[in-house]
């Protein structure tokens, strides 16, 4: 007998005690604990994001502004380069043998892996894509992904238009701390115009896609995927014909142009000079671009002069409103005639304003002196300080119903609000009881304390061309399939009768045909304007010209404003002309290209002046 | 000859005959979804890694066949010729070049082969001739000698390639001896030695510094002192409390497994310093917890736990697997080393069971298959099937779910290799036969 034969229980036993704990601990791992399943999710699932495609832009008559440009990614696959390979990318891409190592180092360390491609050039255009591409196919180590960037097929109202760019840590902590979650922290934004202004219609709503992916992280599986929802169109007042006229015409000078329509506040052109190529602001030249036009560039072109700079002093323009607010007032007549006293305020010689007509007609300060006197010091029974502080209240008020000294509401992102002084203002500046008229009649003829941005001067044309009352102007005229906002619909009225403004509209139409403004005329069309020039002490006046045509339900009203431009009917008088011709008529007559050929070559800049 | 056919057929195990063609049949499909990536008309099937492992199984069922056919005597008086043969593979493919850091294959154009896994095979039976020739009693010396010599000779030849996996099977020899004889002492001392050797690489790994007298000592060295407290503490015990005429027997025991355990404890030592690679200590510092590494040495691990653990109680389904699958790659060495993961992600809890459930009832079946034979020879063979199964299995599970470290060694019937499906294969088919003919002969 096997004395050792029960030695087979023993062995068994061992067998059966590791099958048990083995079972043990698969129920454990498998059934009982979740973790390991948790953990397998995560290395298996992923779940990623589908960039909507950014809402287009196009002006009003369905032309594209802003679209789609495929620029490509260049990626590099470090696990699969071939020796033969690395001579043909240096050769493709000029790279230097130490360059060459250089990114592969860069593909393969960090957040790169040599088994995962990497992008080693950023943002190639199309045509960059076009040479290399046929040599691409070769080389399986290296490839090209498309992706979407903001295109501009017409590069022009970089200003309006704005810019968008990668959003930056403050900018993703405060949406975040909004509630609002849309961002990673390589998407873009809306920085300036209507990018900003229109960002959440614009950017779309984000897509979602969860997938099984490899050891290398690719996709092998889709599970589930929500399509993204691409970002609303803008279609915008903007005539782009009127618009590109207009920025040649300023090209070389520092202004603005406002052309707006006055019968509903669309905005047709709206420059900003100087200006720059939208299309400079996207791709892998941004920051660069960006230093240069931010830093580099004394005459500030990133600035929106139109709904920004509310600091202009509006000069003569300004004389209309007096007019008009002194007539409703019945302070003046049409038929008050003022002597053109030199020795109160500077004037140049003309026929004798002997009435008001006759005052616009020839800009006659004196006159205005007398009609803001009226105005301020009603009550000559009173003391004069205190008279002048009731008129000033009353004055404030009524010129704010024009507009001024408050942001007119227009759907830009930069507006201000201009400045127009009150009794506060001037007990600050002077102290109270120590300022009168007599400190403050510069305000009469548009001068003084006076801000006006550009916007707000072609509203004031827009309010004349109306006879009294304007629309919030505005840039965006659909979204998508919906119409116009409701805001812009609100027909806003001034405190002046309506029928005090026919007599300020023959006033101006005289302006242009035998006034200060003949530089405007055109022919076959009754244009009514009124210049301004306004005083600079460091070099040449400003030059400025307000204006609306035809007389009789006018279609267009502009105002131009041309920094050192000497006097108002020097170059902002033909420039609106040119513009209010091409825009009624569609075209321009021969000599009218000419003269726009000529204005824009004209250089006019301060070179030793800043922007203030 | 007519009656000996006959009486093959006749006398054959059904039981481990369909376990044995269960577990190939399953471990295929298993094997078939670990590269499985999608059904592709255009593959060629013969080319591909499932198609290779189909040949290797129909070859080995072929052969199987063969071996049915052969007379038990020739198998048993050929042993120590085909273990010559192997051990002379053994040598000449330490000439070849290295694959992945081991000379453990000889290449051809289309598939390899791996000696290593047929010496288990030819060692079994050499090893079962040696034990159960008439001459030699396993009670002498000589015997045993012999016995370790024929057992170590391979498992050095092993170790130099290197393939530790395969050399840490020769370890279930022990079992084999044990059930023939050997004292089971030694059973205890492989238990103490691996109790020690635990405790020993734990300290190592761990750089546990112990505070004696305000003198800073390693962890090791404070484990040996505590050893050779343990000894003067038993000594002493032994002196005063145990009757004079068993002192003595009692006190050399008790030096040799001091100084078993002082030797053990210091060659870890050495081993841990000079022998094992960083690669292999880490590992030993993953699996004690003692470091976390989940994108160097303990990807692997973390990667099948996971892989386990998504498998949850009733998987995701056959060639559903997100992990394991040869299209997620997830866990590396999916269809050989870490094959069981595939099985448990899609069959789950209730599939890993009933694998285990299996194995272990294929394993007792051959323990029981080799008690009822009255040829020493052939139970001796049957112990060494048996037992080497086991510890392909146990060990290669155990590194799966994380009970021990990362060692490679394949999962018999599952994992591919075409070396190791004939090789086991054949250990069975050859069981099988000897066992038919259990009434026939007593050898």
């Amino acid at each position: 007998m096997d004395p050792f034969k029960n030695r087979q229980w023993v062995i068994i036993l061992i067998i059966i005690s590791v099958g048990l704990i083995f079972s043990l601990r698969l129920f454990y791992i498998q059934v009982v604990n979740s973790d390991w399943s948790d953990r397998a999710s995560q290395i298996s699932l992923k779940s990623e994001n589908i960039q909507p495609p950014r809402g287009f832009i196009y002006d009003r008559n369905n032309q594209l502004l802003v679209g789609a440009e495929t620029i490509y990614d260049i990626y590099i696959h470090p696990s699969i380069i071939k020796p033969k390979d690395s001579s043909a990318i240096c050769k493709l891409f000029n790279l230097s043998n130490k360059e060459f190592l250089e990114i592969l180092k860069n593909a393969s360390s960090g957040y790169n892996v040599p088994y995962k491609p990497s992008v080693f050039i950023e943002s190639m255009t199309q045509k960059e894509h076009a040479k290399i591409s046929p040599y691409l196919g070769q080389i399986p180590s290296v490839f090209a992904k498309s992706k979407i960037d903001r295109g501009y097929p017409n590069p022009i109202a970089a200003h309006l238009l704005g810019y968008i760019r990668r959003i930056d840590e403050n900018q993703f902590e405060n949406k975040k701390n909004q509630g609002d979650f849309f961002y990673t922290k390589n998407d873009f934004i809306g920085i300036t115009g209507l990018e900003k202004q229109y960002e959440l219609l614009l950017r779309g709503e984000r897509g979602n896609i969860n997938y099984l992916k490899d050891y290398a992280g690719n996709k092998v599986e889709t599970i589930n995927k929500t399509p993204p929802k691409p970002g609303l169109s803008l279609y915008t007042t903007l005539d782009i014909e009127l618009q590109s006229l207009g920025e040649k015409l300023m090209s070389n000078k520092i202004g603005s142009i406002v052309a707006i329509e006055p019968s509903t506040g669309e905005v047709l052109a709206i420059v900003s000079a100087p200006n720059y190529n939208p299309s400079r602001l996207t791709g892998r030249d941004f920051s660069n671009n960006f230093k240069v036009l931010k830093r580099n560039d004394s005459l500030k072109p990133l600035i929106n002069r139109p709904v920004y700079n509310d600091k202009y002093r509006p000069g003569s323009i300004f004389k209309l409103v007096q007019a008009l607010i002194a007539l409703d007032d019945g302070v003046i007549s049409p038929e008050t005639g003022f002597s053109c006293n030199k020795n109160i305020i500077g004037c140049h010689n003309h026929e004798k304003p002997v009435n008001l007509t006759k005052a616009i007609k020839h800009s006659c300060n004196p006159y205005f002196f007398q009609v803001y006197k009226r105005l301020i010091m009603k009550d000559n029974s009173k003391n004069v300080f205190q008279t002048s502080r009731e008129g000033l209240k009353i004055w404030e008020q009524k010129i704010k119903t024009f507009g001024f000294g408050n942001p007119l509401g227009i759907d830009l992102p930069e507006e201000k609000s201009g400045f127009i002084p009150d009794v506060d203002f001037y007990d600050k500046w002077y102290g109270k009881k120590r300022w009168a008229f007599s400190t403050i009649y510069s305000n009469s003829i548009g001068e003084g304390e006076i801000g006006v941005s550009p916007i707000q001067m072609a509203n004031l044309a827009s309010i004349i061309a109306n006879r009294g009352h304007y629309y919030t102007p505005h840039v965006i005229k659909k979204i998508a399939d919906t119409n116009m906002l409701n805001q812009f619909q609100i027909k806003h009225s001034t405190c002046v009768d309506k029928k005090h403004f026919e007599v300020v509209v023959k006033a101006m139409n005289e302006v242009v045909n035998k006034g200060t403004g003949r530089n405007a005329r055109i022919d076959s069309i009754e244009v009514c304007g009124k210049t301004g020039t306004v005083e600079n002490k460091t070099f040449n006046d400003h030059s400025v010209f307000i204006s609306f045509a035809p007389m009789v339900n006018p279609q267009i009203a502009i105002a131009v404003y041309v920094e050192y431009g000497t006097w108002g009917s020097k170059w902002a008088a033909p420039i609106a002309s040119l513009m209010m011709e091409s825009f009624i008529k569609g075209t321009l007559s021969e000599k009218s290209v000419e003269k726009v050929n000529k204005i824009s070559q004209a250089v006019i800049l301060n070179p030793n002046t800043d922007f203030k | 000859m007519k009656y000996r056919n006959l009486s093959i057929w006749k006398n054959i195990d059904k039981p481990l005959l369909v376990m044995y063609l269960l577990l190939s049949i399953i471990g295929y499909f298993i094997m078939y979804s670990s590269t499985f990536k999608g059904f592709n008309l255009d593959d060629d099937f013969w080319s591909s890694s499932y198609g290779k492992q189909l040949i290797w199984i129909l070859v080995t069922f072929f052969m199987g066949c063969f071996i049915l056919l052969l007379d038990g005597s020739f198998i048993k008086n050929t042993a120590y010729l085909t273990y010559g043969f192997v051990i002379l593979l053994l040598v000449i493919v330490l000439l070849m070049p290295p694959i992945k850091g081991a000379r453990s294959w000889f290449y051809f154009s289309s598939f390899s082969i791996q000696p290593s896994e047929f010496i288990k095979l030819t060692l079994s039976l050499s090893l079962a001739k040696l034990l159960s020739d008439v001459g030699s009693r396993f009670q002498e010396f000589r015997t045993k000698l012999k016995a370790s010599v024929m057992i170590i000779i391979p498992a050095l030849l092993i170790a130099v390639q290197p393939d530790p996996g395969t050399m840490l099977v020769f370890a279930c020899f022990v079992f084999v001896l044990y059930r023939e004889g050997l004292s089971g002492n030694f059973l205890l001392i492989g238990l103490f030695t691996v109790l020690i050797a635990v405790v020993g690489i734990f300290l190592k790994a761990s750089n546990s510094v112990f505070y004696l007298a305000g003198n800073a000592i390693s962890g090791n060295i404070f484990f040996g002192l505590i050893l050779i407290l343990g000894f003067v503490f038993s000594f002493l015990i032994i002196r005063y409390f145990v009757l004079p005429r068993y002192r003595k027997q009692k006190i050399q025991r008790l030096i040799i497994i001091t100084l078993l355990g002082l030797s053990i404890s210091g060659g870890i030592n050495y081993v841990y310093d000079s022998v094992f690679s960083e690669r292999h200590r880490t590992r030993f510092q993953i699996m004690f917890g003692i470091k976390e590494d989940r994108k160097g040495a303990g990807y692997n691990i973390y990667q099948a736990l996971s892989a386990v653990g998504s498998g949850e109680t009733l998987g995701k389904g056959y060639l559903k697997g997100t992990l394991s699958n040869d299209k997620y790659k997830h866990v590396p060495e999916q269809n050989t080393d870490f094959i069981f993961c595939v099985l448990a992600e899609e069959w789950g809890f209730l599939g890993s069971f009933v694998f285990i459930l299996l194995y272990l009832t294929t394993l007792i079946r051959m323990i029981m298959i080799a008690e009822r034979q009255r040829s020493k020879f052939t139970r001796i063979y049957g112990y060494c099937v048996s037992g080497i199964l086991f510890f392909h299995f146990m060990i290669n599970i155990a590194m799966v779910i994380g009970l021990a470290p990362v060692i490679g060694i394949p999962l018999p019937f599952f994992s591919k290799g075409g070396s190791a499906i004939l090789s086991f294969g054949l250990m069975i088919f050859i069981l099988l036969r000897l066992d038919s003919e259990r009434k026939v002969v007593l050898r």
